[in-house]
């Protein structure tokens, strides 16, 4: 009579197993797939994550940018793997309306000569711990977000190109909507 | 006997799992099968690209729709969690084989009137439709059921608090699983969507 009920929770706890497993599986496929790399980063109007860290030279740099806009780099050394995004970067420190901030993953100490020597001068390069990269919901790089000087997040995205670098810097020029805060976004629709 | 009815359980924890994950997605499909008024209420319109008017549907109906899929997706987790762990009660298994005959009458319903429209039966997980092999599917899964409902002396399958207990974990663990990749396949497909694309 128990034997019966021993093969009802063998089969059943293999089902569970099994079941696991091929659910992890298929998560996993969709979170490492370019579609759901495309959905990295922050949403615009989202509130960015606030912190303050100093540069290898013990200068703290913030969150909150001095002027109108920041733009958060997420990147290393290997980004001198994309000559067309360090090229947008270079044409992007003339704007005197933008702070740029490179967060490496590892040490900054380790990227910030090769970053100098591909022109970056005079951009902080911050070491940021996996965990802030966690916040900002960035796992590959080159990332780019810019943030504005409430906090909010502008544009985001993965970034390749120099264009795209140019083309964000224009859609973070427009400021966030009442429509785009995610707060005010739920109470706006159901207010409809 | 006891195998079709585990892998019906396991399914339906898993379905359910799956579509509270995506409960607008499924909403949608809900919608489908919910009587309409005639001439739908409706509480404004929205404005087309071209600027003509469309209606759009009152937000009763929308909570209406929500609600059922909502409460399709907890009713599976809920049967199929309670068929694997409490197997001594026979009554589970025809509730089960009702909701398995339910799928089958939607099935052939979405077959006859939604042919090609998603069915959304384990939410974003799968890109299934309503077509002949998913009624098939659905036949085959309350064939199972059916099986599973097969008399067993009461005293042969008791289970003990922690078998019960370790099943129940089981069963909630496989829900949460499913929940997790189909919010991850969700939102890959949502990016796919969502996305202009750097163009």
């Amino acid at each position: 009579m128990i034997t019966v009920a021993i093969i009802f929770v063998v089969i059943a706890a293999i089902l569970c197993v099994a079941a696991l497993l091929a659910l992890l599986g298929i998560g996993h496929l969709g979170l490492s797939g370019p579609d759901a790399l495309a959905r990295d980063g922050l949403a615009r109007g989202q509130l960015a994550p606030a912190w303050t860290l100093a540069d290898p030279a013990g200068l703290r740099h913030s969150s909150r940018p001095s002027c109108p806009l920041q733009l958060i780099v997420f990147a290393d050394h290997s980004l001198k793997s994309f000559p067309s995004v360090v090229a947008g970067l270079r044409a992007l420190l003339a704007d005197a309306e933008l702070e740029i901030v490179i967060l490496t993953r590892g040490p900054a100490e380790h990227s910030e000569p090769v970053l100098r020597q591909l022109g970056l001068t005079g951009v902080p390069v911050l070491t940021a711990a996996p965990a802030r990269y966690g916040r900002y919901n960035v796992r590959v790089m080159p990332f780019a977000i810019f943030v504005d000087s409430a906090g909010r997040v502008r544009a985001s995205s993965l970034v390749n190109h120099d264009w795209q670098l140019a083309k964000l810097r224009q859609v973070a020029a427009i400021p966030v909507g009442a429509d785009e805060v995610p707060g005010r976004r739920r109470w706006l629709a159901m207010a409809g | 006997m006891l195998a079709c009815k585990a892998v019906v359980a396991v399914l339906l924890v898993a379905a359910g799992g799956a579509k509270l994950a995506d409960v607008a997605g499924f909403a949608a499909s809900v919608r489908l099968f919910l009587p309409r008024p005639a001439a739908p209420r409706l509480d404004g319109t929205a404005a087309r690209l071209d600027g003509t008017a469309v209606p759009r549907l009152d937000g009763t109906a929308a909570r209406l729709d929500r609600g059922v899929a909502v409460g399709i997706a907890v009713g599976e987790i809920a049967a199929g969690a309670a068929s694997l762990s409490s197997p001594r009660a026979s009554w589970l298994n025809l509730v089960v084989l009702a909701i398995c005959g339910g799928f089958v009458t939607v099935s052939a319903a979405g077959y006859r009137w939604h042919r090609g429209r998603s069915c959304r039966c384990f939410g974003a997980l799968s890109r299934r439709r309503f077509n002949l092999a998913g009624l098939g599917r659905s036949a085959a899964i309350a064939l199972g059921a059916g099986v599973a409902t097969t008399p067993v002396r009461a005293a042969a399958i008791q289970l003990g608090p922690a078998d019960r207990i370790a099943l129940l974990a089981g069963a909630l663990l496989v829900a949460a699983a499913a929940f997790s990749a189909a919010a991850a396949v969700g939102a890959g497909r949502g990016a796919q969507d969502a996305q202009p694309g750097w163009t």
